[in-house]
């Protein structure tokens, strides 16, 4: 159990207060992320993927249930430990990048080094050696206005990678992106995952995309419905994944 | 269902209305008080003697029409801006465009209509509570002074129902040509980022280069007169925007340039936010200094002149009392007070002539002020006249016939006497004259006696003074057979009443317009700063995103709009200290007591400045579940 980077457990979501309209998001979810591994969490519009990953990224808290990432367990822990944790251990990418268009891209990726309190001078060199990763040095010293969205996407991904976390969060990563910029990053992810030992979690839904993970993890209705794992090529995965969506869509008309 | 959707929005956003009500609250109450005194023409007639003081007030109403315009063209973009997106929405889901641009229309006014009625009720509020206040605190008589008066009333809302009428229609405009999809995507417009080169740094050094023009010119006003004052105003106001135009930009991208302070903590984001607001406010921040310049200028100039009352007397008067032939009550009264040094000189007087006993004034001999108002300093200590007066007689003041007859006394027995001694109401055509004991013996005339003395402090017995001042008033309009009232003494109390009640009156007039400057300003900013902050939020709630704490993004906060409130105070403050100077020539010290103003200046803007900060964080940092 030592390389677990994410621990859920029996974890619960409930909005809504007792005696008004509640609606549970999320009915016991239970799921083991080893370090090193490119997970994929696909599921329907409302199966509570988003808010799976909102209490996994503290963003949201867990009404019921234990989330450990890194040997942290987070579901205890205090407004602001929270936030520290999440500049510290954790890194995000969001569908609509999410870069602060008033900074440089060299200002954004080195922003959660800043918050660290990390020394100028090593931040340079840090937020080069990512920039080179993803293959941005050009652009550092543009505004987020003046790059294309793939261009938006990787210095994105510069900035969730740039202070080494624990794991990566995506979020629909693809979902502003065409099809080449969208293949482009995910190969980049991809790399990211087999040569730099990126632990990664990927919320999609979109097929062509998560046919990048190495397993997959489907939601229905706040459940855990089904896990497939990435055996041969990814053709074969792609088709793999389309038949359990449309398995999920089968249970849907049936009930 | 428009109108209800509407109203079911304003109530939802109730907040941000308020917010918009208050200022609006503000402008107009404001305004109403300053019209209060503006208009009643009596009342200002009343408490100032000089035409100057009239001229000040017609400009200070323009002026502050002028920036209630601007003010409330602010509130109203701050309004649209909020409601854009909504207001989109509802083009998109098939509403009429003249349809909503009429619904806003209304909106707008009503708001205006709304703050109308209560901006008029606190502005009597304001205007019975501060001006009475402040009147009974000056000693001014508030005598033709109203709370409500009704050309005030009408002219408040004359005035601002015209603007309202301009703002709906502005607004409705402006809704009326926006497209729909602009509209929705209302908040997602990049800023754009000027890079400021070489060019910037040569306005920047020609905006320094016209302020230090402009304050050599008020610094010698005294030489250049009028034409110092136009050339030294303009080249001020013109270098004050270049500053903010040029100068601040390029100091914030200096800011940002120091990689090390950049890359620590949020001062990228900091400072990138600051960068963003210097050049979007450069019209509104130059607006501000000049803005807080005149404000603080009304308020210590006013304050100024009034605070010289008392530098101004002892220029003129050594001695704290002077009474011809002092009654018993004015004995009991000086009993009461610390006297330091007190003597008295007899004299006769006859049809012809005052004769003033010369070993009187040998024996205890006058101390006269060695200021005047062109050289002043304190260090100048009053001196005894010590000029021997040898001849049996001296003529101080020839009558007709007696011209020629006299030997002149020396120069400094002649001030000696004039400023104690002598009632221009009294003389009537009398010559006076210093004579030696024999010839004094000889004169036939009635003898009477003259009571100088210096206390401590006179200012510690005003009641006292003003009793022996009354006295003194009848007992020379008996003398001269005028009434009591249109005796003019010639004593340190008269000179300094009269001075005081003028100059405060002065004060009074500087302490509103510098008030309702300063808060209108301020509120100005605030407003400007707030109307940004929807466009703000995505950006803190992805930095909350990425892990930042809450108390870190609020001391961003803090700190950035520290920066923009913190460089017009600088410029404008400077503006005073520099420009109080050119008073030097009327006034004996400009600065005297220059704290008082510079500290209700700071406590008005800090308080908008920790109001909009408060504002600004609700409107960025939603309360974390």
């Amino acid at each position: 159990m030592s390389t677990a980077v994410l621990e859920v457990k029996d974890v619960q979501k409930i909005y809504g207060t007792k005696g008004e309209s509640q609606s549970h998001a999320l009915k016991g979810v239970s799921l083991t992320i080893e370090k090193g591994e490119f997970v994929g969490i696909m599921g329907p519009s409302g199966s509570g993927k988003t808010t799976l990953l909102n209490v996994i990224s503290t963003l949201d808290r867990p009404t019921e249930g234990f989330i450990e990432i890194a040997g942290t367990n987070i579901t205890q822990m205090k407004r602001d430990q929270l936030a520290d944790f999440r500049s510290q251990r954790l890194g995000f990418i969001f569908q609509d990048f999410n870069l602060l268009e008033n900074l440089s891209v060299y200002e954004n990726i080195a922003l959660p080094l800043s918050l660290q309190g990390v020394l100028s001078k090593e931040i340079s060199n840090k937020v080069s050696k990512v920039a080179q990763t993803l293959g941005i040095e050009e652009i550092l010293q543009k505004y987020p206005v003046q790059i294309s969205g793939g261009q938006k996407q990787r210095a994105a991904a510069a900035r969730a990678l740039v202070h080494d976390p624990a794991i990566l969060l995506a979020d629909e990563p693809t979902g502003a992106l065409d099809s080449k910029n969208a293949k482009s990053l995910l190969e980049t992810m991809t790399d990211l995952n087999e040569n730099h030992q990126v632990s990664i979690m990927m919320v999609t839904h979109d097929a062509f995309s998560a046919s990048y993970c190495k397993r997959i993890l489907f939601i229905q209705d706040g459940k855990l419905y089904t896990e497939i794992q990435r055996t041969g090529d990814r053709q074969q995965f792609f088709k793999q994944i389309l038949d359990v969506l449309a398995e999920l869509g089968a249970s849907h008309d049936v009930r | 269902m428009l109108l209800k959707l509407s109203l079911s929005s304003m109530r939802k956003m109730m907040k941000d209305y308020l917010v918009l009500l208050v200022g609006l609250v503000i402008s107009i109450s404001i305004f109403y008080m300053f019209q209060t005194l503006a208009l009643n023409s009596d009342y200002t007639k009343n408490n100032s003697m000089i035409s100057s003081i009239q001229i000040v007030f017609n400009v200070g109403a323009f002026l502050l029409a002028f920036i209630t315009i601007f003010y409330i063209f602010y509130a109203n973009s701050f309004l649209l801006s909020l409601r854009r997106k909504e207001l989109g929405m509802y083009m998109v889901l098939g509403a009429k465009k003249g349809k909503i641009s009429q619904i806003l229309f209304l909106e707008t006014l009503t708001m205006g209509i709304i703050s109308l009625v209560i901006g008029s009720l606190v502005g009597i509020a304001l205007a019975s509570g501060i001006g009475v206040l402040l009147m009974n605190l000056l000693e001014i008589s508030t005598e033709g002074y109203y709370a409500f008066y009704l050309p005030a009333m009408l002219m408040t809302w004359g005035f601002f129902l015209v603007l309202f009428l301009i703002t709906s229609t502005i607004n409705a405009i402006r809704l009326a040509r926006a497209t729909e999809l602009a509209l929705i995507r209302a908040e997602q417009q990049n800023d754009k980022i000027k890079s400021k080169g070489i060019g910037a740094v040569l306005v920047a050094i020609l905006g320094v280069i016209l302020l230090a023009l402009g304050y050599t010119c008020l610094h010698l006003l005294m030489y250049l007169q009028a034409l110092g004052f136009i050339v030294g105003a303009i080249s001020c106001t013109i270098g004050t925007y270049l500053i903010f135009i040029s100068l601040l930009p390029v100091l914030v991208q200096a800011l940002k340039k120091n990689k090390k302070l950049n890359d620590s903590k949020l001062n990228a984001f900091t400072f990138a936010q600051l960068r963003f607001r210097v050049n979007n406010l450069t019209k509104i921040l130059g607006t501000v200094a000049m803005l807080i310049g005149l404000g603080v200028g009304a308020m210590a100039g006013g304050l100024a002149f009034q605070q010289n009352v008392n530098l101004f007397t002892t220029v003129f008067h050594v001695y704290d009392v002077n009474l011809h032939d002092p009654v018993e009550a004015d004995y009991q009264a000086l009993k009461k007070m610390n006297v330091l040094e007190q003597n008295t000189y007899r004299y006769k007087v006859d049809d012809k002539a005052y004769y003033y006993l010369k070993e009187d004034l040998l024996a205890n001999p006058l101390l006269i002020s060695t200021n005047s108002i062109q050289n002043y300093s304190a260090d100048n200590k009053p001196k005894l006249v010590t000029d021997p007066l040898p001849k049996e007689a001296y003529i101080v003041s020839a009558s007709k016939a007696d011209k020629g007859k006299y030997e002149a006394i020396p120069e400094d027995w002649d001030k000696a006497l004039f400023t104690n001694f002598i009632n221009y109401q009294m003389i009537e055509g009398k010559s006076i004259l210093v004579v030696d004991q024999a010839t004094y013996e000889q004169t036939a005339g009635s003898e009477h006696k003259v009571l100088l003395a210096k206390v401590d402090d006179y200012l510690k017995y005003t009641q006292e003074l003003k009793a022996m001042d009354e006295h003194q008033k009848q007992l020379i309009g008996s003398i001269v057979n005028v009434k009591a009232e249109d005796v003019y003494t010639s004593s340190k109390y008269s000179t300094y009443a009269g001075m005081y009640i003028f100059t405060s009156g002065t004060m009074f007039m500087g302490f509103f317009l510098g008030i309702a400057f300063l808060a209108m300003m301020a509120s100005c900013l605030m407003f400007k700063i707030l109307s940004g902050a929807a466009r703000d939020k995505d950006r803190y709630s992805m930095l909350r995103k990425i892990g930042v704490r809450q108390s870190l993004l609020v001391g961003s906060i803090y700190k950035e709009l520290f920066m923009v409130f913190i460089f017009p105070a600088i410029i404008g403050l400077m503006h005073v200290l520099i420009g109080m100077e050119m008073f030097s020539f009327i006034l004996l010290d400009p600065y005297l007591n220059i704290w008082i103003p510079t500290l209700i200046f700071v406590v008005i803007y800090a308080i908008y400045y920790y109001i909009t900060v408060q504002l600004y964080r609700g409107i960025v940092l939603p309360k974390e579940a």
